[in-house]
């Protein structure tokens, strides 16, 4: 049986390539594994998720340090942020999970289940100057539409993956995923400005040139859900097949470049979803300036008793109208990637010659030709994921020390854009069949957590079979 | 025993360094201020002398022109302050008076703007209107529901300036400042 909680980043670089843990194959469906098998039931007690702001933290405006929150906010955001400063979270709840051998001892079959939540919200930097401070003053300065990104879902997982070693130096695996989005909203293609600039006749001529588009799905579902207090129905019939559908695939491999060297990578959610079941859209589009009401006596004189100021707000109503539709949309999933180098060195576990004395070893993949375990490892690896506003990426150094059959940590360092500082650490123990991990990361940030800018924790617990010993 | 130590020792620690974190006070986002200043213009009025020479009498225009602007719930429920700026330019050759008046919805007369202007060559006359806890009650501001022009032509109806396109000309923008929280 499996409990597994995880609050994660989207970043998991602890838990990638840790192939004493089942749950690495969520992370490179190549990973070398050598489990008869493993299974679990989910511990649904909570949600878990992780938060991560590059620009600004919760210590820096709610510190209780006697400052008006005002200058802080001022000094802290509003002066500092930009639009590329984020604001992320991630929250994944696996309620199934497991995996068996096959009669071909070389493939290895994994399906489960899980509730993703992911969001990421760019700073909307000039609608925040706009909301706070206004456009007063502020001839020719132009105010960028296109600084409100937002994108976010929640989405019913559900997974199979084959890992099959080819021989002993390659494994790879690929997963399929079908997605049931239960909500989603993004906003992510906006352009246009809005701008003051000195008028032709009046005073101040006032642009406004928006493309500006918010497209969402299940919102109004379960609005009208709640209000009928039948929202926990709605959430789970949208869960399973009754919302949106979409697609998706996993791939990775493993490869040793030599006994000790070894390289993995893998590519995930690949895929996307297809809006259909309760999409609505909203848009504003298109471009207009105006000088306030402007009366040519000589021009209007025959119309002077018309509603001038009518006439202005359809003007602009018809110029830059604001609508909504009810279109079916694709989204495409936040495609990750990793990649890792690795070199073991030290002594082998188990005995000295190499030969292990258990029936956990890495890379003997059930039944295939044993590959020798090291007390150390060390490399690198490299995480991308496509946002909004582009690819980011993490970089990692990583050291895993093994302790016998029975224990193992990982330790890294990552530079990202939310922290040059993040060290984290992570722990696997292996009792018998029970398997236990934790790991955290950015622990040096823990002294004070409100004052971090990324925090994630995940642990599991396990029970795994190897079969009969080799 | 020894693993049992080392992993006793590191859920310690862990626990340790998740635990701490300085004192947070959120009751602080009840006082951010969002006061926002917004500024826009608002109407544009030309007369044309040659239009002016046309009309017989005093007043040569009087036109009541509606206004809803100030009457929004969302504005009227939180602006703060507020200054209208007037610009007039004349570039007649006849002394003309500018009379605005601000009306309730019941057309009765809550404020009123005077202007004079020399005949061309003038200067152009600018005048800021201050609303709010420095000038004018904002409730002027909040029930204009219309707004009335009266141009009066204080010279002849003959003469005509030499500046090219001649015309009295009354700009007008507004900066208002919102409480939005």
């Amino acid at each position: 049986m499996l409990f597994a909680l995880g609050l994660k980043s989207q970043n998991k670089q602890i838990l990638y390539d840790f192939n004493e843990i089942p749950q690495s194959l969520s992370l490179n469906p190549g990973v070398e594994s050598d489990f008869k098998w493993f299974a679990g039931i989910p511990l649904l007690s909570g949600v878990y998720g992780n938060f991560g702001t590059n620009g600004i933290s919760v210590h820096d405006l709610f510190a209780d340090d006697g400052l008006d929150i005002n200058v802080k906010f001022r000094e802290r955001a509003l002066n500092e942020l930009s639009p590329r400063d984020e604001f992320s979270s991630t929250i994944q709840l696996e309620y199934l999970t497991g995996g068996f051998r096959g009669r071909n001892s070389n493939m290895f079959y994994s399906f489960g289940g899980y509730f993703e939540f992911d969001n990421i919200t760019y700073w909307p930097q000039d609608y925040a100057f706009l909301i706070f401070d206004g456009n007063a003053d502020q001839l020719g300065r132009r105010y960028d539409l296109g600084d409100f990104k937002t994108r976010g879902s929640l989405v019913n997982v559900l997974h199979f993956g084959i890992n099959k070693k080819v021989d002993r130096n390659l494994t790879i695996g690929a997963r399929g995923k079908i997605y049931s989005g239960i909500v989603d909203y993004s906003s992510t293609r906006n352009s246009g400005f809005l701008r003051n600039v000195e008028g032709q006749n009046n005073r101040i001529a006032s642009t406004l040139n928006a493309d500006v588009l918010l497209q969402t799905s299940g919102l109004q579902d379960l609005d009208d859900a709640n209000d009928n207090d039948m929202l926990t129905n709605e959430i789970i019939s949208r869960a399973f097949f009754g919302g949106d559908l979409g697609v998706g695939a996993d791939v990775g491999f493993t490869y040793h470049l030599s006994e000790r060297t070894t390289i993995t990578g893998s590519l995930l959610d690949v895929g996307f979803i297809y809006h259909t079941s309760d999409p609505k859209s909203y848009s504003l589009d298109g471009n207009t300036t105006v000088e306030g009401i402007e009366i040519d006596i000589l021009e209007n004189f025959a119309s002077l008793d018309r509603d001038f100021w009518q006439d202005l707000v359809d003007e602009v109503e018809t110029a830059v109208p604001f609508d909504s539709d009810t279109k079916s949309y694709i989204t495409f999933r936040p495609t990750k990637l990793y990649a890792s180098i690795r070199n073991d060195f030290g002594e082998p576990v188990g005995k000295s010659s190499g030969i292990q004395n258990c029936d956990c070893t890495a890379g003997s993949s059930g039944g295939g030709e044993l590959r020798t375990k090291y007390r150390n490892s060390f490399g690198g690896q490299v995480y991308v994921i496509n946002r909004p506003r582009g690819p980011q990426m993490a970089l990692t150094g990583f050291y895993t020390r093994r302790f016998g059959n029975g224990l193992a940590f990982k330790g890294t360092y990552t530079v990202d854009k939310f922290s040059y500082t993040n060290v984290g650490l992570g722990m696997n123990l292996q009792a018998g069949p029970v398997n236990f991990y934790i790991m955290a990361d950015n622990l040096l940030s823990y002294n004070n957590i409100a004052d971090s800018h990324y925090a994630s924790f995940q642990f599991g617990l396990n029970i795994i079979s190897w079969g009969r010993r080799k | 025993m020894k693993g049992l130590r080392i992993i006793c020792m590191f859920l310690l620690g862990f626990l340790m360094v998740i635990s701490c974190s300085e004192n947070q006070d959120f009751d602080q986002i009840d006082d951010l201020a969002i006061v926002p200043s917004y500024e826009t213009s608002i109407f544009y009025v030309k007369a044309q002398e040659t239009l002016i020479n046309r009309v017989a009498g005093l007043n040569f225009f009087t036109q009541d022109f509606n206004f809803d602007a100030f009457e929004e719930p969302f504005f009227t429920e939180r602006v703060i302050s507020g200054v209208l700026t007037y610009e007039l330019e004349n570039t007649t050759s006849k002394p003309i008076e500018i009379v605005l008046e601000f009306l309730d919805t019941n057309e009765n007369v809550i404020d009123t703007e005077v202007f004079s202007m020399d005949p061309a060559p003038t200067s152009v006359l600018s005048r800021d209107v201050a609303y709010g806890p420095t000038g004018k009650s904002l409730d002027i501001i909040r029930t204009t529901s219309k707004i009335r022009l009266t141009a009066v032509n204080l010279g002849d109806n003959s003469s005509e300036s030499n500046i090219p396109d001649s015309a009295i000309e009354l700009r007008s923008s507004a900066q208002f400042t919102l409480e939005l929280q």
